[in-house]
């Protein structure tokens, strides 16, 4: 593979991360695995006694568990939309920060699928969704519409990297032979031929074009589960859309967050500029107020109807006895603080977008549990005489310990994989000498509009 | 004092729970009975002490047929804890008492709802001079319950169902005449049902008149097995001096309903999904899963071109 001049100097400053596993690394790997391993404990409690050492019970049968798996696959959108939309509009900013875009994708959606199965009482029956599957039932749309969503990311990934792995197989790394023959399979034989450049900007194009009708038709299915049933705060025809762009919100959050780590842990600030952080701050910001608009479309018309059962469900959103300083968790660091923050110049900086990325993101999270948690503990037939238990929802020990293994699980795939691949991609500069965005070039609203 | 009164409360009510679990695991396995008897000889002073006798609650009722036998159904529960607990594989003797002496009638084992029904054929017991009958349930008691008997006294009667079709309005003819002095019986309610797939459902009622006769008009429209058949049933309940009676006649009054299963449509109910759902699914699918499998193709050529030549490697290379 020849490269030019940029594109070596990106190579060799990245070069050191894949080529050693330094200390730093070893001591989050092992961090994340204890984390990983409590979770692994609390899996077999959990499967030698059963679901009842959750806080899940008759009433409230989805908690956490499914709060994460909804946040997981939102934040996958992080690459299906970036990557490929800007990939379409042919962005060049784009180019520095679509690998880790499409690494939070891919392991995103290997994370979330996996609370799901944590949720499930009887694991040994799993196989029967595939044996007898319902098409009426949406349960059976979600697990093939992760499936085939899974299936493309994974597509789209590999072919954003398969340039690099050639440069990779060629550059004499120092690293083991294993790793240098699986670089040289990977490759599957690019040498960057005129027909080989074709083929893959084919597929890429393709697969960015069909990414993007993919992840909105994911979470659609996702919000189906929840409203084709009767549930109060479940039933609205506004929520395929509501929870697309909550998951795109929430999955730009991520993205910038991720950026900011590496560009402080790689020190790729002259890759990861401050107009990246500042144009996904744009992009953050007008997602932030649509889906403040779709929030409040969504209470206010649930609130002005008053039906009996929507209302209970929005009296607890509303009170600060029950889900009231939540709620306004959710909607101020959710919705207010991302826009304040981007919308005000002197603090439309890196640091302050990447802050309010971290508060929204937890803000979305509380909003999946929002969703869950308070409809199911307001049962449309009254539930007399039952424990109080049964009526409540607490997570259990159990279930934060999983959630944090998931979490520790999401950020040990992040570092395994940056030290793998090159998180600024070296084959993207293919075709221009200097990167298009410098560090000291000033921000002006039209270079949003691709070049 | 409260104290004191409240402690031995719950123990008593803990041992009489730990009672009424073991015994339900000796009953609910027929085969383990035997071994369970020999296990609990082992702690048997300890059994002893720890387990006190459980009261049975016995119910009896009979139904008089049309035909002189008589349903003896008897129900055998107990309460724990407030809450009545069905007992199943309990041994019921059923009795007919006479002035004289006990005539033992048969025994049934109670069903897992704690339900026994003995059939008493008809002649087998005869009334006494003044027509009543009088039957007796007992249970013998075991390790864990007491002993408990229920009685229960009727008239002997009789109760006929006569389908009656005049044109075209169907009627039921219900006549009630009682065995020894009273011959015709009058001012007893009667209801009329037709037998649906679970429960009888009630058609109307009438009252008897001094002929000891009461006559209901039943629809014309009621749906039938494939044939047309409906089971039209007489039912007295609860009778103070009759307990209860029942009578039933078929007749080829309903509209056929087949009774083969016909195939569902396709809906969203059904095991087969509206075909509009099956074409959108596998449009989508085979459109997205056909574009991944051309591009799995196209990677494959990929590897199958011909090697460049050498390659001007990186800055290390």
């Amino acid at each position: 593979m020849e490269l030019n001049t940029y594109q070596k100097e990106t190579f060799e400053k990245q070069r050191p991360v894949i080529e050693t596993f330094g200390k730093k690394t070893w001591g989050w790997t092992i961090f994340f695995l204890c984390w990983i391993g409590l979770g692994g404990y609390a899996l077999y409690l959990q499967i030698a006694k059963g679901h009842s050492i959750t806080g899940m019970r008759d009433n409230v049968v989805w908690g956490l568990y499914i709060a994460n798996f909804i946040f997981f696959i939102g934040i996958s959108y992080a690459g299906a939309v970036i990557s490929g939309i800007l990939h379409i509009l042919k962005v060049e900013w784009r180019k520095p920060i679509i690998r880790i875009a499409e690494m939070i994708t891919v392991i995103a959606t290997i994370i979330g699928p996996v609370f799901i199965l944590l949720c499930i009482g009887r694991l040994d029956r799993l196989h029967h969704l595939f044996i007898y599957p319902r098409l009426q039932s949406p349960i059976t749309w979600d697990v093939l519409a992760i499936g085939t969503y899974f299936t493309g990311s994974v597509i789209f990934l590999y072919l954003a990297l398969i340039k690099d792995f050639a440069i990779y197989r060629d550059a004499k790394l120092n690293i083991p032979r294993w790793k240098q023959k699986l670089y040289k399979i990977l490759a599957i034989g690019y040498r960057g031929t005129p027909s080989q450049k074709r083929h893959i900007r084919i597929s890429t194009n393709l697969m960015a074009i069909m990414i993007i009708p993919l992840a909105i038709i994911v979470h659609s299915v996702l919000s189906w589960i929840f409203g084709m049933t009767l549930r109060p705060g479940w039933h609205s025809t506004i929520f395929g859309p509501y929870f697309v762009l909550a998951a795109i919100y929430s999955g730009t959050g991520v993205l910038i967050m991720a950026m900011w780590v590496y560009r402080k842990m790689y020190k790729l600030n002259s890759y990861l500029t401050d107009k990246h952080f500042i144009y996904l701050g744009y992009i953050m910001m007008v997602l932030g107020a649509a889906y403040g608009y779709f929030t409040f479309s969504e209470y206010l018309t649930g609130w002005f109807a008053s039906e009996k059962w929507e209302n209970e469900v929005i009296s607890k959103l509303f009170n600060p006895k029950e889900y009231g300083w939540w709620f306004l968790f959710a909607n101020v660091a959710g919705i207010l603080l991302p826009i304040l923050i981007v919308a005000i110049p002197k603090t439309r900086t890196p640091n302050l977008i990447a802050f309010a990325s971290f508060f929204m993101v937890i803000a979305l999270w509380v909003k999946r549990y929002l969703i869950i948690v308070p409809t199911l503990e307001s049962p449309l037939l009254p539930v007399q005489d039952t424990r109080i238990e049964y009526v409540k929802y607490s997570a259990t020990w159990v279930e934060w310990a999983l959630t944090l293994a998931g979490i520790a699980t999401f950020f040990l795939f992040f570092t395994l994989m940056s030290k793998f691949v090159t998180v600024i991609p070296i084959s993207e500069f293919g075709d221009k000498e200097k990167p298009l965005i410098t560090a000291k070039e000033p921000v002006h609203e039209s270079e949003i509009v691709p070049a | 004092m409260k104290k004191e009164f409240i402690i031995p409360a719950c123990r008593k009510s803990l041992r009489q729970f730990g009672a009424a679990i073991a015994l339900a695991g000796t009953l609910m396995i027929p085969g383990t009975i035997t071994a369970q008897a020999d296990s609990t000889q082992k702690t048997k002073p300890e059994a002893e002490e720890a387990v006190s006798l459980l009261s049975p609650s016995l119910e009896l009722v009979s139904v008089q047929n049309t035909d002189g036998s008589i349903d003896l159904r008897s129900s055998v529960k107990t309460k724990i804890k407030g809450t009545f607990i069905k007992l199943p594989l309990l041994k019921i003797k059923f009795l007919y008492v006479s002035d004289t002496a006990e005539k033992e009638l048969g025994f049934v084992i109670t069903d897992r709802l704690g339900k026994a029904v003995f059939n008493c054929k008809p002649g087998a017991v005869e009334p006494d001079k003044e027509g009543k009958l009088h039957f007796k349930a007992v249970f013998a008691g075991n390790k864990s319950m007491e002993a408990g008997e229920v009685e229960v006294m009727v008239k002997k009667a009789r109760l006929e169902i006569i389908p009656v079709k005049e044109d075209s309005l169907l009627s039921v003819k219900v006549k009630l005449s009682a065995t020894g002095v009273d011959t015709l019986v009058k001012d007893v309610t009667i209801g009329i049902f037709v037998q649906r797939s679970f429960n009888p459902l009630k058609l109307g009622e009438g009252t008897t008149d001094e002929n000891g006769e009461a006559t209901v008009e039943i629809p014309s429209k009621l749906p039938g097995d494939a044939k047309g058949n409906i089971v039209l049933l007489a039912k007295i309940e609860e009778n103070e001096a009759y307990g209860n009676l029942e009578a039933k006649a078929t007749q080829q009054w309903g509209i056929p309903v087949s009774d083969k299963l016909q195939e569902l449509p396709r809906a969203l109910w059904s095991a087969h999904p509206p075909l509009w759902m099956l074409i959108t699914f596998v449009i989508l699918v085979g459109t997205v899963w056909g574009h991944y499998i051309i591009i799995i193709f196209e990677l494959f050529r990929l590897r199958k071109e011909e090697p460049h030549p050498p390659a001007t490697a990186t800055s290390n290379a």
